[in-house]
C-alpha cells in the first residue's frame, strides 16, 4: 500500500533523499579524503587535485598496509573455507532430521554470539599466550571460525528449510546415499544461500576488531587493527587513515551489495515469514 | 443505496490490458455477479470500483458522485475479501466495529451497533474471540458483519466463499442471498464458480480476457449464451460443443446428421447442446451415433460420454441407467434446445 | 551408516567448535570472577576472594559510571534506531526506482564494520576540518569548530549518533522484510473501512509488526551491550573514561591495568541480563 500518502509525494521523496544522503555522505567523504594530500584534508575542499600518494605511503613502513591486507585476506578466506562446509553439514542435519535437543542446540549456538566478546577474550588471550600462539594468524582463524559459525548455520539452515524436500526424497528412493544427496541435490539448490552465508562470513572476519586487537602484536595484525596505528606524534594522519579505510571498505561494499537481497531473510528466518 | 456506473473504463499495466475499455452499469439494489476464469479481469474491475486500483482510463460513478479518484475510505462502500482481511490483533467485536471507530462513533453507540450486526450473522457468542480462534465460516461471518455494520452505498465481495469447504459454501450462499435481500444494498460479487453466480445473481456478467462477454439474468445466460465461451463456461457438466458443417437443412459431422427447421447457407458452425438435452437411444434411431467411451455415476444421474466420430459428446441419463464401455449407441437431441454458433467468430447465430 | 548416527555426526564438528571456543572460555572467565589476579604480579590466577571483585566494582565510580552509560546507551540507541528504522521502512514502501536504489544502499553501513565507523566519525567530527563542523558552521556560525568529542555529554551524544547511523539501515532492512510479509488484505480492508493512511499505520500495520519490532529491539539491545569497536575508535572511552560502557571498562581493566579477576567480574555483571535477552529473542524467533 501507499503508506506515505500521509505526506505528499514530494515530501516523501525529500525524506528518502535525506536518508540516502545521511547514509552516503560520511562514506563518500572518507573516499574523497583518501585521495587528498595531507594539506587538502585539513582544508575540507570539495574540489582538489586527487593524488594517489597516500596509497603509496601506506605501503611503506611503518604502515606496510599490504601486509595487513594479506593477513586479513588470508584469515577471512581460510575461515570461510573451513567454516562453511562444517556449517552446511550441520545446517542440513538440523533442517532435515529430527535431532534430540535440536531447538536447544540452535538457540545455544546463536546465543554464543550475544555474549560480549570481552567476556571471552580474556581467557583466549591467556591461553594463547601460554602456548605461544599470540600474534599468529592461526589464532585468529580459530576465533573467527567460532564467531562465524552460528551465523552461517542459521543462514544456511533457513535456506535449506525453504527448499522442498521432494527432490531429495526422490533421489533417496532412486538409491542415493544421504551424503550423495547432499552433494548432488542439495548443494546446487542451496547455492545462493551458501554463497550468501560465505560472503557474510567473509565480511564478519574481515571487519572483526576486538579479538584481532587483543591477540595480535606485530606480525598478524589485520586491517581494522591497522587503522588504530595511525596516531603519530604530530597527530592523526587522517589522509593515510582515509586511504586505509578505503582499502578496508571497498571490497566489503562490493560484497555486501552482491548479497543485499538475500541477506535479511537469512538473519531473521521464520520470524518474518 | 446507489447505482454503480463504470464508464469507458480501462486498466492497463504497461502493454498488458487487464480490463478492456468498456462500460458497465449496476442498478440500485442489484446483485451483480462478475463471473469468469482467473485472469479474466473481474477482480481488477471490482478493485477499481473499490478504489484499490486506479483505472488508466474512464470514470466510475457511485450514485451521483464521480469517485474515480476518490480514496477507498471516501467512497462509502464495504468489501468482503477472499481471505476475509480480518485484523488479527483485534477481537471479533473490535473487528466488526472498526468502520465505526474510524468515523469517531462513540463507544456506547458502537457497541450497540456491533451487537446488532453480530446478531444478523449469528456471532454474538464469539465477540470476545480473536480471528485465529475461529473457523473459516465464522471468520467469513465476521467479515460480513463488518461490512454490514454501516449500511454502505455498495457491497463488494471478492470470492468470499472460495476458501470454505463445499458444504459450508452451500449454507453461506443461502445466507448471503438472504442478507442481500433483507438489506437491499447494491452488490458486486466476484467469483469463478458458476453455481454461485447462478444462484445469487440478479444479473451475471461473464468476463473473459478483460471483456464482458455477456451480461444478463442467470436464466438467460443459461438458456441463450451469447457465444461459445459463455456456453461452455456455464452449466455443469458443461455444454457439448460440436463442430459441424451446415449443408442445406442438415448439420453434418462424422457420424452425425442433425436435421434443422430450415435450410442454411453453407458454413462451419459449432452446435451447442447441453448434456441434459441429449439422450441415448438405439444406434440407428438418433441424429448421431457412436460408441460409449465412459460412463460415470454421479449419484443423482449418470453421465455417459459417447465417441462420435472424432468428437466426444456427453449425455446425462437417469441415475438408474447402466451401459458398458464400447457399446454402440445413438444420440437423440432435444431440437428445442439447440444453440448454434459461428465457428469463426464464436458468436451466437441470430 | 545408519541415519540415526549420521545426523549427529553431521552436526558434531560445528557443535564442538562452538562449545569449545565459547563454553570453555565462558566458564573459565566465570571462575576468574572470584579470584584476585593481577597479570603484572603473577602469571597465574591468584587467591580466591569470593565476591570481593563484585563489591569492589559496585563501589567504584568508574564502574558505576560505565554501568550507567551502558544503560543510557542502550535506551537511547535502541529507541532512536527503532523509530528511525521504522520510518525509513515505511517511506520506502512506495516503491519506484529512487526507493529501490536507496534500499540497496541500506546494507552499506553494515559492510563498514563498527571500528571503521568509529574512526570515520572521529574524522567527520573533527572541529577543524571535519565535515560536520564545517557544514554546520556554515549554517549556524556559532556551531563551527565545536569539538564534538571534548566534553562527556557531547562525546556520549556523538557515540550514540554514530551507533545509530551504523545500525539503523540494517534494522530498516529487517523491518522492510516484516512489512512485506504483512497480509495486504488487512490493509486494504482498513482503507475501505474508512481509516486514513495514518490510522492504518497506527491501528493495523504497527500492531501486526510487533513480532518483528520485538526482534529489532532485542537485537539492537544485544548489539548495544556488545558495543566495543566503535567506542574504541571514536572516543576511546574518553574524555577521561567518561564515555566508557561496561564492555570498554572491562577491556581497559583487563588489558591496560591487567587486573584480570576484576575485569571478568565487571563483565559478568552484564552476562545475566544478556542471557535473559537471548532467551526472549530465541523464543520469538523459534516460536514461528
Amino acid at each position: 500500500m501507499n503508506y506515505s500518502r500521509c505526506l505528499s509525494s514530494r515530501s516523501s521523496d525529500l525524506l528518502v533523499l535525506i536518508a540516502a544522503c545521511v547514509i552516503l555522505v560520511p562514506i563518500g567523504w572518507i573516499v574523497l579524503a583518501a585521495f587528498k594530500s595531507n594539506v587538502d584534508v585539513f582544508q575540507l575542499k570539495l574540489f582538489f587535485s586527487p593524488t594517489l600518494a597516500n596509497f603509496a605511503t601506506i605501503l611503506d613502513p611503518p604502515y606496510v598496509i599490504h601486509h595487513k591486507l594479506l593477513n586479513s585476506a588470508i584469515v577471512a578466506l581460510v575461515v570461510v573455507v573451513v567454516s562453511i562446509p562444517i556449517a552446511t553439514l550441520a545446517a542440513y542435519s538440523l533442517s532435515r532430521f529430527k535431532l534430540y535437543g535440536a531447538s536447544f542446540m540452535l538457540t545455544a549456538i546463536l546465543a554464543t554470539q550475544f555474549i560480549p566478546a570481552v567476556t571471552i577474550v580474556l581467557p583466549f588471550f591467556l591461553m594463547f599466550r601460554s602456548i605461544g600462539m599470540l600474534d599468529t594468524l592461526l589464532a585468529l582463524i580459530l576465533i573467527h571460525t567460532s564467531i562465524v559459525m552460528p551465523y552461517a548455520i542459521w543462514m544456511i539452515k533457513g535456506f535449506i528449510d525453504g527448499i522442498p524436500i521432494e527432490t531429495e526424497e526422490a533421489a533417496l528412493v532412486d538409491g542415493a546415499t544421504r551424503l550423495q544427496v547432499i552433494r548432488n541435490i542439495v548443494l546446487p539448490m542451496a547455492a545462493p544461500g551458501v554463497i550468501t552465508a560465505s560472503i557474510f562470513s567473509f565480511i564478519l572476519s574481515w571487519n572483526e576488531f576486538m579479538f584481532a586487537l587483543v591477540l595480535t602484536r606485530r606480525d598478524a595484525i589485520t586491517l581494522p587493527v591497522g587503522l588504530a596505528l595511525f596516531n603519530a606524534e604530530t597527530g592523526v594522519q587522517w589522509h593515510l587513515l582515509a586511504a586505509t579505510s578505503l582499502i578496508i571498505m571497498i571490497p566489503m561494499i562490493v560484497l555486501a551489495l552482491l548479497i543485499q537481497r538475500h541477506f535479511v531473510q537469512g538473519m531473521t528466518m521464520g520470524a518474518v515469514r | 443505496m446507489a447505482s454503480i456506473r463504470l464508464e469507458n473504463i480501462e486498466k492497463r499495466w504497461g502493454s498488458f490490458t487487464a480490463v478492456q475499455r468498456q462500460s458497465l452499469d449496476v442498478a440500485d439494489n442489484e446483485f451483480l455477479v462478475l463471473l469468469g476464469p482467473s485472469g479474466c479481469g473481474k477482480t481488477t474491475t471490482m478493485r477499481m470500483v473499490a478504489g484499490l486500483e486506479q483505472p488508466t482510463a474512464g470514470d466510475i460513478w457511485i450514485g451521483d458522485r464521480r469517485v474515480t479518484h476518490d480514496l477507498p475510505k471516501d467512497r462509502d462502500i464495504a468489501m468482503v475479501f477472499q481471505n476475509y482481511g480480518l485484523y488479527p490483533h483485534m477481537s471479533v467485536a473490535d473487528n466488526i466495529g472498526y468502520p465505526l471507530k474510524v468515523r469517531g462513533i462513540s463507544r456506547g453507540r458502537r457497541e450497540a451497533e456491533i451487537r446488532k450486526a453480530a446478531a444478523k450473522v449469528e456471532l454474538t457468542h464469539l465477540l470476545d474471540r480473536r480471528p485465529r480462534e475461529l473457523s473459516g465460516g465464522q471468520r467469513q461471518r465476521v467479515a460480513l458483519a463488518r461490512a454490514i455494520i454501516r449500511t454502505p452505498r455498495a457491497f463488494l465481495m471478492d470470492e468470499p466463499l472460495s476458501n470454505l469447504d463445499a458444504k459450508l459454501r452451500v449454507t453461506m450462499r443461502a445466507e448471503l442471498k438472504h442478507l442481500q435481500n433483507e438489506l437491499g444494498i447494491t452488490t458486486i460479487y466476484v467469483t469463478h464458480d458458476q453455481i454461485e453466480a447462478m444462484t445469487l445473481a440478479h444479473r451475471v456478467a461473464v468476463m473473459n480476457e478483460g471483456v464482458v462477454q455477456q451480461i444478463a439474468p442467470p436464466d438467460q445466460i443459461y438458456d441463450r449464451p451469447a457465444n461459445v465461451f459463455v456456453a461452455g463456461f456455464i452449466g455443469s457438466p458443461p455444454m457439448n460443443l460440436i463442430h459441424v458443417k451446415a449443408e442445406n437443412d442438415l448439420l453434418v459431422a462424422e457420424n452425425a446428421r442433425v436435421k434443422m427447421a430450415a435450410a442454411m447457407p453453407a458454413q462451419d458452425l459449432i452446435l451447442g447442446v447441453r448434456p441434459e438435452d441429449v439422450s441415448l437411444c438405439a444406434q440407428n434411431e438418433g441424429s448421431m451415433r457412436g460408441s460409449v467411451f465412459a460412463s460415470e455415476l454421479t449419484g443423482d444421474s449418470v453421465l455417459v460420454t459417447v465417441q462420435v466420430g472424432s468428437q466426444r459428446v456427453l449425455a446425462k441419463q437417469d441415475r438408474s441407467f447402466r451401459i458398458d464401455a464400447g457399446a454402440p449407441v445413438g444420440l437423440r437431441l432435444n431440437e428445442n434446445r439447440l444453440h448454434l454458433f459461428d465457428a469463426e467468430t464464436k458468436e451466437r447465430l441470430p | 551408516m545408519p541415519e540415526r548416527y549420521l545426523k549427529y555426526i553431521l552436526v558434531l564438528p560445528a557443535i564442538l567448535i562452538v562449545v569449545l571456543t565459547t563454553g570453555g572460555p565462558l566458564i573459565y572467565s566465570a571462575l576468574l570472577t572470584v579470584r584476585q589476579w593481577r597479570l603484572t604480579q603473577s602469571p597465574r590466577p591468584g587467591a580466591f576472594v569470593g565476591f570481593d571483585n563484585f563489591s569492589r566494582a559496585f563501589e567504584s565510580p568508574e564502574f558505576l559510571r560505565a554501568l550507567g552509560n551502558t544503560v543510557l546507551f542502550i535506551v537511547l540507541t535502541v529507541t532512536l534506531t527503532v523509530v528511525l528504522a521504522l520510518t525509513i521502512a515505511l517511506l520506502l514502501q512506495r516503491g519506484g526506482p529512487l526507493r529501490r536504489t536507496v534500499q540497496a544502499l541500506l546494507i552499506l553501513p553494515f559492510a563498514m564494520s563498527p571500528a571503521l565507523v568509529g574512526i570515520s566519525w572521529r574524522f567527520l567530527l573533527n572541529p577543524e576540518f571535519g565535515l560536520f563542523s564545517v557544514t554546520l558552521g556554515k549554517i549556524i556560525p556559532s556551531l563551527a569548530h565545536v569539538n564534538w568529542l571534548a566534553t562527556p555529554e557531547l562525546a556520549f551524544a556523538s557515540m550514540v549518533a554514530a551507533d545509530v547511523w551504523a545500525w539503523t539501515p540494517f534494522m530498516s532492512l529487517i523491518l522492510i522484510g516484516g512489512l512485506a510479509a504483512l497480509p495486504q488484505e488487512t490493509i486494504e480492508a482498513a482503507q475501505i473501512d474508512g481509516a486514513s493512511r495514518w490510522r492504518v499505520i497506527k491501528d493495523i500495520v504497527i500492531p501486526q509488526l510487533v513480532p518483528v519490532l520485538s526482534i529489532v529491539v532485542i537485537l539492537k539491545t544485544i548489539f548495544a551491550v556488545k558495543a566495543f569497536d566503535l567506542i574504541f575508535m571514536l572516543t576511546q572511552g574518553g574524555p577521561a573514561r567518561t564515555t566508557e560502557t561496561l564492555s570498554y571498562f572491562s577491556y581497559t581493566t583487563g588489558f591496560s591495568y591487567y587486573d584480570m579477576g576484576y575485569a571478568s567480574a565487571a563483565m559478568w555483571v552484564m552476562v545475566l541480563p544478556m542471557l535473559l535477552l537471548t532467551l526472549f529473542y530465541t523464543r520469538y524467533v523459534l516460536k514461528s
